[in-house]
């Protein structure tokens, strides 16, 4: 009997873990950068904070804008308008910082302006543009456009946001509009 | 083998409680190796270890360790049984020893999970032929217990002992006929009987189990012989006569019809009596039932003869031993729970995110507001403050552990290499109680081996050449430890030949590590005793088992280095030497000056900072390169500018505004140019985030008080 009712308890426990799985599958966090808006996987997203003060390490990418204190846990920040290569702005304190893990880095993203979570269906999902340039690679952070309602995010993959090179989205982005 | 039963919990219960008993033993062992012989409780002590451990490994199908540990308990048996005078004791030592090796590394096997597959044929032959020289040895008492041990050294039964004032006495109680289950009552009757009783039989033997036997009191009366030192009125009392006992009659008699039994009190009876099963069975399940933790070594796994040659001991009181003894054990798991590391140290961050977090609410600005009365809320403020830092005195001394063990594995060493080379050394400890961080333990427990063996080896001479430079004591290493300004210092001193200058110097030179043109009387003693931590530096002339590859004191050097110690080493010629090793109490925590420059902090360890100087411009030196040097107190340091180097923002330029740090590393001195100091503290140290490429001349970052974070400097990477 009590083997029977545990039994019945893991089945819903994995029900209920489906079940979020498939409420976090589709929906993007978005964000302003620029002109543009970025969507990530929410569940890349662990929370967002107040900017706060960060602590600069020298000799470092200047996109890494240092190191804060998430209760207790020291983690990395990074300036996302810098990373993409777009001229700095000033921080004031309603500048946020989107906490992501990206297996098992945990590192905050210092953004311009949070959006909104939206659903992003897989069909309205478009692969980048590359025409003309097939040879320019870096966009490939970039791994598909969704459309929601008659806006567009640029979906980003936070592996290689993390990790890629170089990056510049600024002419793609212009380029995109462009298209639209 | 054993993985035909689920023993998981089994085993780790087994290698557990054997693990310790092991390590009792060796200290036990170890304390006594320099004496004549054991004492009569290291005997029992021994005897009693090698049992349980047989016993369970039995249990456990080990058979090898089984056979082992039999064969030293038959030579303990023989040992406390005919207490022969000619055993060669530091051979009986490494007998032991050598057992207990084997033991640990069978277990060591099982923990691996791999097949316990040692062969410990070598360990019982030698033991058998050590047996059988101190037997032949011997004098005549050892002829029946030889016996007794060969033909069947399982079977024995060591009653507790016969001392003067024990008396011996025969009781029968008879129940009122109606008493229901009369066996529960007779054996209530023996439990209380149990607190007095020096020895004790009863008949019929199985109350507990066997229903039956409850008819069998009632009609005949239940029998119990009971050695004890108490007079016959206590004993009356002890029993009680209530509502179930109709009778008690109690006799004296002498200890031989004691020993005989039952059979001859009351020969009228026809009820057969199983002396040959029963006061082992009675024994374990009346101590089972009196003591929560029971011993195995008293559940002796075969039946006993209660024959008179059993009772031999007469000197102690084994009774008390094993109370004794079990009383130990039991306060032992009480007092002792493995707590995983990883929660230790999370609830090592969750008490530093406490300490900061109760800072931000003491310092809140909202406090600051002029005419608010904060009298009670200061008085609570303070309470908060001490229970935190009474937490936190809490968790570090958790995770401080004393140095016993790791002296003890010293003692073993010197032990072994001692006998092996033929040299008579004593081995001193002061101070094992002295407690580290668990972290650092690990760490210099094998350098600590590598100087305590160096000192044996190469430290202390032989005998003979003892002898001949006239010192009269015999061979010594003291291994000390303490604490003090926050490091432990932990000494391997010897009184041996120290170590010799000319030849170090030597050997430098062929190596090439002296500086051209400067002359060997300009090096300091200190720096020539350096050079022997160098890799591939070893002045011994021939490789000795031991030591004398030259991998040693380097590999030490390294190992200290790695948990931010240092090695000292100091010699005299003749008397010995010392080698000193300072280590930190702890990784987690250091004490830091905090320092601003620009917007920034940073911490550099306090170890490192030799002086603070306020400097003049004219003390600098500029080369057309950019360098800078300054000159203080007629000493020449280079100038490093952190502001200028890391290119931060808002520094200070003017060498008079700021203030110069002199650091101290890898005996090379930089002068530190940083805007102001913020003062002292202890900071808890953690690493940077992976992400992060590493910085030179960063080690680690930390948490300020108001929650901000400082990055901790690295001397040497600076200085590099």
């Amino acid at each position: 009997m009590g083997e029977i009712s545990e039994l019945r308890k893991q089945a819903e426990e994995t029900q209920s873990a489906l079940d979020e799985r498939e409420v976090q599958k589709g929906k993007y966090m978005t964000f302003k950068s620029g002109n543009e808006y970025f969507g990530l996987k929410i569940q890349y997203v662990n929370e967002i904070i107040q900017y706060q003060t960060i602590t600069a390490i020298p000799e470092t990418e200047d996109y890494i804008k240092g190191l804060i204190n998430l209760r207790g846990k020291v983690i990395p920040v990074i300036d996302v308008r810098l990373r993409f290569k777009q001229p700095p702005f000033e921080y004031n304190d309603r500048t946020c910082i989107i906490v992501i893990n990206v297996k098992s880095t945990v590192v905050g993203l210092i953004v311009e302006k949070i959006a909104e979570v939206v659903e992003i269906k897989e069909e309205n999902i478009l692969p980048p543009p590359t025409i003309g340039r097939a040879d320019k690679v870096q966009n490939k952070y970039v791994y598909g456009i969704g459309k929601v309602g008659d806006s567009v995010k640029l979906l980003l993959d936070p592996d290689k946001l993390l990790n890629d090179e170089d990056l510049s989205v600024v002419d793609q982005a212009d380029m995109i509009e462009v298209e639209d | 083998m054993a993985e035909e039963f689920n023993t998981d919990g089994m085993l780790d219960m087994y290698l557990f409680e054997n693990e310790q008993l092991l390590e009792q033993l060796q200290e036990r062992v170890l304390e006594q190796k320099d004496a004549d012989c054991f004492d009569e409780d290291s005997i029992n002590e021994i005897f009693r270890t090698m049992h349980t451990i047989k016993g369970s490994s039995g249990i456990m199908m080990f058979d090898n360790i089984t056979h082992v540990s039999h064969k030293l308990e038959d030579v303990f048996y023989y040992l406390r049984e005919s207490k022969p005078d000619n055993v060669p004791h530091l051979e009986l030592v490494e007998h032991v020893l050598e057992v207990e090796d084997f033991i640990s590394n069978e277990m060591d096997k099982i923990r691996n999970g791999d097949p316990a597959d040692g062969d410990g044929n070598g360990i019982i032959q030698s033991l058998d032929q050590f047996l059988e020289k101190i037997k032949n040895g011997g004098e005549a008492p050892a002829e029946p217990v030889k016996e007794n041990v060969h033909e069947e050294p399982k079977h024995f039964y060591i009653a507790p002992v016969a001392t003067s004032a024990s008396r011996f006495y025969k009781i029968y109680l008879t129940f009122f006929p109606e008493t229901e289950m009369a066996n529960v009552h007779a054996y209530k009757t023996v439990y209380a009987l149990k607190e007095v009783a020096e020895d004790l039989l009863y008949s019929p033997e199985d109350i507990i189990s066997d229903e039956k036997c409850a008819e069998v009191i009632l009609n005949e009366g239940f029998r119990i012989l009971l050695q004890a030192q108490c007079g016959e009125e206590e004993i009356r009392k002890i029993i009680g006569i209530g509502y179930d006992i109709k009778n008690v009659d109690i006799f004296e008699c002498s200890a031989d019809e004691f020993l005989r039994g039952f059979d001859f009190g009351s020969p009228q009876d026809l009820l057969q009596i199983d002396l040959d099963s029963s006061v082992e069975d009675i024994e374990a399940r009346t101590q089972e039932q009196s003591e929560a933790v029971a011993e195995e070594k008293d559940k002796k796994p075969a039946k006993a003869q209660i024959a008179p040659g059993d009772f031999v001991i007469q000197s102690k009181e084994p009774g008390k031993q094993k109370k004794l003894a079990r009383d130990k054990q039991k306060s032992e798991k009480a007092t002792f729970i493995s707590v995983n590391v990883s929660k230790m140290d999370q609830l090592m961050d969750l008490i530093g995110e406490l300490v900061i977090s109760e800072s931000v609410v003491l310092q809140n600005p909202d406090l600051k507001v002029p005419g608010l009365n904060l009298n009670s809320f200061n008085k609570a403020a303070a309470q908060l403050s001490k229970i935190s830092t009474d937490l936190q005195n809490v968790i570090m001394s958790m995770r401080m552990v004393p140095l016993t063990n790791t002296f003890q594995k010293m003692n073993r060493i010197v032990f072994d290499v001692s006998r092996k080379l033929g040299k008579d050394i004593e081995f001193e400890m002061i101070g094992e109680n002295t407690e580290v961080d668990k972290n650092i333990i690990e760490h210099i427990s094998d350098p600590l081996m590598h100087l305590v063996r160096n000192a044996v080896d190469h430290g202390i001479e032989t005998n003979e050449e003892r002898i001949d430079s006239g010192k009269a004591d015999k061979g010594k290493v003291t291994l000390s430890a303490k604490t003090e300004a926050g490091k432990v210092w932990i000494c391997v001193e010897d009184n041996g030949k120290g170590l010799d200058r000319e030849k170090i110097l030597e050997k430098a030179r062929k190596q090439g590590l002296l500086e051209e043109g400067k002359p060997d009387s300009a090096y300091k003693d200190k720096e020539v005793y350096q050079f022997i931590t160098l890799p591939g530096f070893s002045t011994n002339e021939k490789i000795t088992e031991y030591s004398g590859r030259g991998v040693g004191m380097d590999v030490v050097v390294q190992n200290i280095q790695a948990i931010g110690g240092a090695l000292d080493i100091d010699s005299t010629p003749g008397f010995g030497s010392i080698m000193s090793l300072k280590i930190p109490l702890t990784l987690a925590i250091i004490d830091g000056i905090v320092m601003e420059i620009g917007d920034s902090s940073f911490v550099m360890e306090t170890g490192v900072i030799k002086e603070f100087v306020r400097v003049k411009e004219e003390m600098m030196i500029h080369e057309p390169n950019g360098d800078e040097y300054i000159m203080i107190r007629g000493e020449c340091f280079p100038v490093l500018r952190l502001g200028k180097w890391y290119g931060l923002e808002h520094y200070q330029e003017s060498v008079e505004k700021g203030i110069m740090l002199i650091l101290e590393a890898d005996d090379k001195k930089v002068c530190l140019f940083v805007d102001r100091l913020i003062g002292e503290q202890e900071i808890v140290v953690k690493p940077i985030p992976s992400y992060i490429k590493k910085v030179k001349g960063l080690s680690g970052c930390t948490q300020l008080g108001d929650g901000s974070i400082a990055l901790i400097l690295d001397p040497v990477g600076l200085i590099e």
